[in-house]
């Protein structure tokens, strides 16, 4: 038997193998000539990390983000016939539906009630800005206010995230992160995606890290939250008595040890670890360069007011966040809190104006005259809208406003944007009327204004390949520029 | 068999004459209609001839193997034959027939005809002829193969006229095709040509020519057709390539023709708004108005031709290693988007910037289109190596050391954006740049142009972009408030330190509650001993500046710690803190964050600890009691206090009993404290604090429970 098979391997002569040859090397032919890019390398396609896909309008994001979810109504989204029928009852065909939060749900009457801040119109846009904004107005002409976002969620945590990480529940990675993964870092001595805290006076949410993580990503993406404290980050500094000569031999031997670990495990994170101690030790000399606020002149002060110099404030922030801009930083995230304003609206809603509306206009003045402002696209904003009626009991001089997530405003300045309005909402305030913007296309759009595809920007794992936008999502192209 | 050869010569013998009379005659006769009719089957008809001359090839190129009967094989070859004659005799007939009804381009159409016809001649002769030929079998072959090319050529021609040139190849030859791009092509080209290209040119091309139109090249579209002018500049609803898009689909006129891809919406738009903003077929995108219907239309369609214009360079890349290479933690060089031959180059941390990094940029220097030089130590020298960079557009030279010299950078012809804020250059030092052909902008912010040449610039150089200081608020904001170093609770003859974050500020303070004004105030110079619990109140004051809302906190001194402390009542679970320990830690809490272990919180019983000096009793003057007050979170002073004294906890007794006023409305949360004088030197203290029972009602929370927050207490 044995020498059959050997015997029936020795018929096999050159003949035979040139005859299968000619055979194979012919379909194969013929297979490339039918389908041109047949053998051609299929990574091709997908497109590499690290660079834009395609020309990008803006090179880095400053998003700021307003915790909480800011009323449209009292800033961007003027609704005078509210204030015609304050007192009145949501009529049931518009609000149609509408699920409620549980702090509504046992309400029995939804009486509307309008601004109780005037509202004007400003710039050469003749864009709607509420008295609480005297300085956003002034930059009305260089934003794109969208008065069409909408969201899926109702309450803060899946609404926050959703639109941080294009999915309600956790676990996704954040924006900053697919930006610091799709894009790469600009300044290695800088994390790409770094994190800025700041509390209000207002009625408060919190936040937490799950909003900056990596998810499934390599954790080299994850946010980099940057202390409140005069130390922006924390355990920077080399220990007393020991120079950075030392750092650096320690350094190197310590990686050469974590070398030797993931030869024996091949665990990607010992990378990343030793990766994230070499950018620890440059940030040690990039960061004291930037966190030192001491050298900025008194005009610098005056614009984003005098509270910038607090660490901590959302004032200190913004200029901290045009800094690490400046200095390459893909994606800087600002979170400033207390804008949940359920209840005393009209006492709350002016201190957190107040907090934020100057620096933030002092943020884009500041780009525009350094001539970054075309690079860099700024973001504000918050997770979801609030009710165009009365939460509790409405008085005559104060209100509140649940959670709405049918239509909020929010706006974007710099890089590819088109000022003005985008989209309109019925004039109770409570449905979109015109072009309709969904957390998913803003990731879209915000994706493409970077370089990128957010069809293509995708990472494996538990067996799909899985995107910010995930399985959603369309580039609004009415407001790039 | 012969009777029916003999009818079909004839037959095709008149077809010949008749044939020959048309292509003579036929633009001096009118058709009767049906035979109208007739010529448009011919493109049904054209078919059978092909596939039949075809069949006729295949059977003369059967070898003589008797694989068929010989003799049945030569009649079938000759009836095939004189069908594929007849056919072809009859195709031409109906053709000429069909382009009699005009509408056909010139030089196609005649090379189709004239091929066609003598091709059905050839073929009459070829039977007549086909045994004489059928004995000389070199020139019978010849014949074959002339007749096929023939074919060929007349198939071809004709199908350009039904389908255009290039139909067949159209896939291949389509992506080599210019890209356009928003600056340099027109609107035309950019969105209304394409709906042309579309919708219409197959049958509007210069080889065939519907209605006499013409719309593959400018002049002749401009022309028209049959009908004259295809439009009334600015007014769609007058122009005939409008109308008869909206006729009835059934309609004659209606275009494109019924089973023809018809336009959609949005193409119809674009023609319309074309057609109203003037038909101009040489406007830029960006030349019409913003708001300009067509402008907001041509901008929404087709998002990745329109807006990721990518920029043509003509350069070749750099390698991938020589660009891998030039990458250091300092320098970032990438190319400015995947497979773009342009790089981009930032440089970070000034302190380690080094004039060779710059000048190793030269093994890029054509490639270099972005650079980034901001806050970097460079001075006018360096910019000789920066000129080098030919083909830069954008360069950024924010708070440089660049100075006067600007010359160098003349060479950058293609500079759009360059900016310069933050450096000493003035208003002579940017002559030089100003004038840089393509220079679209310039940031001349916080720098020694002065402020005064804006409008003279400005004029000067009116497609440059020229920013200043764009933030021009003079009005006078307020400072923000002072900060304490070490807020809390002081050691003994520990002073409190005041600070500012800003340079030059006066601060001013009170001690005795009272708001500290620019005035009479205290001028803090020196850290600020205290006596004992003490509400600090300052403001920070500066020339230009208002002064700033007022800082307050409570400061505490330390003060005698008892042998024993003990709770003797519980605080609610969710605000435990670490028990009595959490009373004389020496941490005061903060009034924002109650769950924090600093804090006991109290709400359904009352507080209750007691306090054990032992043996050696000191003399205790006053007690402080630190508690929170946050109104919106239901936090209020207790309602009343007690004080109990005594040797041990069996013979303490009453010594007082304190009603604490009570907030009358909201306020600010805050740490307060309340002091309650005593004298007396007993070794045992028993303190009870009852919460408030009912909310005010002026509380959204009226008749609730109130909330005792406790973080210290101080014996003094």
């Amino acid at each position: 038997m044995k020498d059959e098979f050997l015997e029936n391997r020795l018929h096999v002569n050159r003949r035979h193998f040139l005859g299968k040859l000619s055979l194979g090397l012919g379909s194969v032919a013929l297979g490339s000539l039918l389908i041109p890019d047949l053998f051609t390398n299929s990574d091709d396609k997908v497109p590499t990390l690290g660079l834009p896909h395609f020309a990008p309008k803006a090179k880095r994001i400053i998003y700021l983000f307003q915790n909480g979810a800011p009323s449209q109504l009292e800033s961007f989204d003027y609704k005078p016939l509210l204030t015609q029928m304050a007192g009145k009852d949501l009529p049931e065909s518009i609000r149609n539906g509408q699920r409620l939060t549980g702090m509504t749900s046992n309400q029995t009457k939804f009486p509307l009630v309008g601004s109780h801040f005037s509202f004007k119109q400003y710039g050469q846009s003749g864009t709607w800005v509420s008295e609480l904004f005297p300085n956003m107005a002034k930059i009305v002409d260089d934003i794109c206010v969208i008065e069409s976002m909408h969201t899926e969620a109702i309450n803060h945590d899946p609404a926050l995230t959703f639109m941080q990480t294009g999915a309600q529940q956790g676990n996704r990675p954040s924006m900053g992160a697919w930006l610091s993964y799709g894009l790469g870092s600009e300044n290695k001595n800088l994390p790409a995606f770094s994190v800025l805290l700041s509390r209000g006076r207002g009625n408060g949410q919190g936040v937490y890290s799950k909003l900056w993580t990596n998810g499934f990503l390599d954790s080299i993406h994850q946010g980099v939250q940057f202390s409140s404290s005069e130390e922006r980050v924390l355990y920077l500094k080399d220990p007393e008595g020991r120079d950075r000569e030392a750092s650096r031999k320690m350094l190197d031997n310590l990686a050469e040890l974590n070398n030797i670990n993931y030869k024996e495990f091949g665990d990607p994170e010992i990378q990343t670890r030793i990766q994230q101690y070499e950018m620890a030790y440059r940030m040690q000399t990039a960061v004291p360069e930037l966190a030192d606020l001491s050298h900025e002149p008194d005009h610098i002060i005056k614009m984003y007011g005098a509270d910038c110099l607090v660490p901590g404030t959302y004032a200190s922030n913004c200029l901290m966040a045009r800094k690490l801009s400046e200095a390459g930083v893909r994606f800087v995230q600002l979170y400033h809190q207390g804008w949940d304003q359920h209840g005393n609206l009209v006492g709350e809603m002016p201190l957190q104006a107040q907090d934020v509306d100057r620096a933030t206009t002092a943020l884009v003045m500041d780009l525009k005259q350094r001539g970054l402002l075309d690079e860099t696209l700024v973001i504000w904003g918050g997770e979801f809208g609030r009710t165009n009626y009365c939460q509790g009991d409405l008085s005559k001089d104060n209100y509140g406003r649940d959670h709405h997530p049918r239509c909020y405003s929010i706006w974007m300045a710099g890089g590819g944007v088109k000022p003005g309005v985008y989209g309109e909402t019925d004039e109770f305030g409570y449905n979109i009327i015109k072009d309709p913007v969904h957390v998913n296309d803003f990731h879209a759009t915000v994706l493409h204004l970077m370089g990128l595809n957010h069809e293509q920007l995708t990472f494996k794992h538990l067996g799909r390949r899985y995107r910010l936008t995930d399985v959603a999502g369309k580039v609004v192209s009415g407001i790039l520029a | 068999m012969n009777k029916l050869k003999v009818i079909l010569l004839n037959l095709i013998f008149c077809l010949q004459v008749l044939i020959t009379f048309l292509l003579l005659a036929g633009d001096k006769i009118k058709l009767p209609l049906w035979l109208q009719v007739a010529g448009r089957l011919h493109p049904l008809l054209l078919h059978l001839p092909i596939g039949l001359a075809i069949f006729f090839f295949i059977l003369i190129l059967i070898p003589k193997r008797n694989y068929f009967h010989q003799q049945t094989l030569d009649v079938i070859t000759f009836l095939v034959l004189l069908l594929t004659s007849l056919l072809a005799s009859l195709t031409a007939l109906f053709g000429i027939m069909l382009s009699l009804q005009g509408d056909y381009g010139s030089d196609s159409l005649t090379q189709h005809k004239i091929s066609s016809v003598v091709l059905s001649w050839l073929l009459y002769l070829f039977i007549l002829n086909y045994d004489w030929l059928k004995e000389r079998r070199t020139i019978f072959y010849g014949v074959n193969v002339f007749v096929f090319a023939l074919l060929f050529f007349a198939g071809h021609t004709g199908s350009t006229l039904t389908h255009g040139e290039n139909f067949v190849f159209e896939p291949l030859l389509k992506e080599k095709k210019e890209s356009l791009s928003k600056e340099n092509s027109s609107v035309f080209q950019l969105v209304v040509q394409p709906v042309l290209e579309k919708k219409c040119f197959s049958c509007h091309n210069e080889s065939k020519a519907k209605g006499g139109l013409v719309m593959t090249s400018i002049a002749s579209f401009k022309k028209g057709g049959k009908h004259g002018k295809e439009w009334e500049e600015g007014k769609p609803d007058q122009s005939n390539l409008i109308k008869v898009i909206h006729l009835p689909l059934t309609h004659d006129q209606h275009m494109p023709p019924d089973g023809k891809a018809q336009l959609s919406k949005m193409e119809i738009d674009i023609l319309k708004f074309w057609i109203q903003s003037g038909a101009n077929f040489d406007i830029n995108l960006s030349a019409l108005a913003p708001n300009d219907s067509l402008r907001i239309i041509a901008s929404s369609v087709n998002i990745s031709k329109l807006t990721t214009e990518e920029r043509i360079f003509t350069f070749a890349a750099a390698s991938k290693g020589v660009v891998d290479k030039l990458n250091s933690p300092f320098r970032s060089v990438f190319p400015l988007y995947q497979n773009s031959p342009a790089l981009r180059a930032d440089f970070f941390v000034a302190a380690s910037f080094d004039v060779k990094a710059l000048e190793e940029l030269s093994e890029v220097e054509e490639q270099l289109v972005e650079l980034n030089l901001s806050r970097m130590p460079v001075t006018d020298k360096e910019l000789d190596i920066v000129a080098r960079f030919k083909n830069l557009e954008k360069l950024n030279l924010n708070f440089t050391k660049v100075k006067s010299d600007l010359t160098p950078l003349k060479k950058l012809k293609h500079l759009k954006s360059l900016s310069l804020s933050g450096t000493e250059v003035n208003s002579e030092a940017i002559n030089h740049v100003l004038l840089l052909p393509d220079l679209k902008e310039l940031f001349v912010w916080n720098t020694g142009v002065v402020q005064a040449d804006q409008v003279k610039l400005s004029n000067q150089h009116k497609n440059i972009l020229i920013t200043w200081n764009i933030f021009n608020d003079d009005m006078p904001i307020k400072l923000s408030s002072p900060m304490i170093v070490n807020d809390g609770v002081l050691k003994k003859n520990e002073a409190v330190i005041l600070k500012h974050v800003m340079q030059g500020v006066t601060i001013r303070y009170t001690l005795d509650g009272s708001t500290p004004d620019s005035l009479t105030s205290e001028i803090y110079k020196a850290p600020i001993p205290l006596p004992g619990a003490t509400q600090l109140k300052a403001r920070a004051f500066k020339e230009g500046w208002l002064g700033s809302d007022v800082f307050e906190t409570m400061c505490y001194v330390e003060g005698i710690k008892a042998n024993q402390m003990e709770l003797l009542s519980k605080p609610d679970p969710s605000y435990l803190g670490e028990g009595s320990k959490s009373l004389m830690d020496g941490r005061r809490g903060t009034a924002e964050l109650f769950r924090e272990p600093s804090w006991l919180g109290y709400r359904d019983n009352s507080f209750m600890a007691s306090f054990d000096f032992g043996k050696e009793a000191p003399a205790i003057k006053n007690i402080v009691i630190s508690y929170g007050r946050n109104t919106g979170s239901y936090i209020f002073p207790p309602e009343e206090v007690q004080v109990w004294v005594g040797d041990n906890d069996k013979d303490a007794r009453l010594l007082k009993t304190i009603k604490v006023p009570q907030p009358t409305a909201n306020e600010t949360a805050k740490v307060d404290a309340l002091i309650i004088p005593v004298t007396n030197t007993k070794s045992y203290y028993k303190l009870i604090a009852k919460p408030v029972a009912k909310l005010p009602s002026w509380h959204s929370g009226k008749g609730q429970k109130g909330w005792f927050f406790v973080d210290e207490i101080f014996f003094n």
